[in-house]
């Protein structure tokens, strides 16, 4: 916790440099985004902490949804189906997913089968990249490329020999999978196995997690429909699985603070026991 | 205010490109106000409404997706779960039952499968719910199918 709040005064690693010009770009709006994330995440960490150590039951992918239709499971095939067709199709794409697409070899290595930890990371390493990429997101990307520089990750979750790398150096081998998740054959009902498996890790500890999740769950909020980023990602508020953008779960703590997926209310964990401090904290602390 | 427009707008679109997914939900925005829209549903089959295409009013809040759309029928229709003046319909997740995650889509859905499944206990219409409570299901499927006929199918020449 110490180590994130400490993250944006480091400025030793050329990823800062960067990150320095690009937050000069926009600087408010992105310290707003930061800011609000940093506030998410620390209160994520916390609720995590109090939940203890034991692991939950693992969340379904299908959250348990009223009457006869899934409308989770609905947006994420919408989601897919749109993944799965950007590459012919672009012009109904956001101008910002466009950007994104095109911009970002992670995606291209995406298509080619390569689910490396360090995609990612090698992403963030290439400069020349970087003329249309959105800037928040590029500061958000290298605060976690930070974080992976200050606490050596310990990315792997199938291996059980820890991959040493250090971010830039050699992929891991492609995950075996039926079906990688963003392929437009696979099936909508097949629940995101990648997704679960990140959400352990990144329970766990919330380093090595990150950037596997970035790659492999490329998907837009079912809420707002923007874009997920490797914050959103990796945010996990809801024990049902159901992911969405911090800026909407901000919103909905504000309002019902339910979670679209189960209706559940928020920090409420499936096994019954007691909410936790979660939503009033965030309740609290998000007052603009 | 702002996040409602983007994510209508997004809907929009979505609903564009995916013309032909749903052949029995057709969602047309207003041409000046993103906060209205209307739909044309068909009937399911083998119901009394099969054949008759209904109309549908929505009226987006501005806290949509955080609230839900507030949707009525336009057509007369005759069912447990439907105003039968207003249009106005009682189903749960236009209610306390909301998701932010549904969609104006998701809705037409759920309307269909309400038209398909009533539910004569929670009635608005009560003529309707109760003929159907008290098991008079022919009795209830010629109504219905006698104000499909009505309001709901192309008059024929």
């Amino acid at each position: 916790m110490a180590n994130s709040a400490s993250l944006p005064a480091l400025s030793s690693s050329p990823n800062d440099l960067r990150k320095k010009k690009r937050a000069n770009r926009s600087a408010k709006l992105k310290q707003c985004k930061l800011d609000a994330r940093r506030d998410q995440w620390l209160s994520q960490v916390k609720n995590k902490g109090s939940n203890g150590e034991s692991s939950p039951p693992i969340p379904s992918t299908r959250p348990i949804g009223p009457r006869k239709l899934d409308p989770a499971r609905d947006n994420a095939a919408a989601a897919e189906s749109l993944l799965g067709l950007q590459d012919s199709e672009t012009e109904f794409a956001a101008g910002r997913r466009i950007a994104r697409k095109d911009d970002r070899p992670c995606s291209s290595s995406i298509s080619s089968g390569c689910f490396s930890g360090s995609a990612t990371e090698d992403d963030e390493e290439e400069d020349g990249d970087s003329t249309a990429l959105d800037d928040w997101e590029a500061v958000a990307d290298a605060l976690i490329a930070d974080h992976h520089h200050l606490e050596e990750p310990k990315p792997s979750i199938t291996a059980p020999v820890p991959t040493p790398a250090p971010p830039s150096v050699t992929p891991k081998p492609p995950e075996p999978r039926a079906w990688r998740p963003d392929d437009a054959f696979r099936p909508s009902s097949l629940p995101n196995l990648s997704k679960q498996r990140s959400f352990d890790v990144s329970r766990g500890f919330r380093n090595g997690g990150r950037t596997v999740v970035s790659v492999s769950v490329p998907s837009s909020c079912p809420i707002c429909y923007e874009d997920l980023d490797v914050t959103d990602t990796s945010f996990l508020p809801c024990s049902c699985g159901f992911r969405l953008c911090l800026f909407c779960h901000k919103r909905i703590l504000e309002a019902d603070g339910r979670c679209p997926g189960c209706r559940k209310p928020y920090g409420m964990i499936l096994d019954g026991s007691p909410p936790v401090f979660l939503l009033s904290r965030s309740c609290s602390m998000n007052i603009r | 205010m702002q996040a409602s427009r983007a994510r209508l707008f997004k809907e929009y679109k979505e609903v564009q490109r995916e013309k032909s997914a749903d052949p029995d939900i057709q969602l047309v925005c207003d041409d000046s106000n993103i906060f209205k829209w209307t739909a044309l549903i068909k009937g399911p089959t083998e119901t009394p409404y099969e054949g008759g295409v209904f109309q549908l009013a929505f009226v987006i809040p501005e806290q949509y997706p955080l609230s839900p759309p507030q949707v009525r029928f336009l057509t007369k229709i005759f069912h447990p779960n439907v105003h039968f003046k207003t249009g106005e319909i009682c189903l749960d997740i236009l209610k306390n039952a909301w998701s932010p995650a549904w969609t104006l889509q998701s809705v037409c859905r759920a309307i269909i499968a309400l038209m398909a499944h009533p539910e004569p206990d929670s009635p608005l219409n009560c003529d309707s719910g109760n003929l159907l409570r008290s098991g008079d299901v022919r009795g209830f499927r010629s109504m219905a199918r006698m104000y499909t006929r009505l309001a709901a199918m192309p008059k024929k020449g």
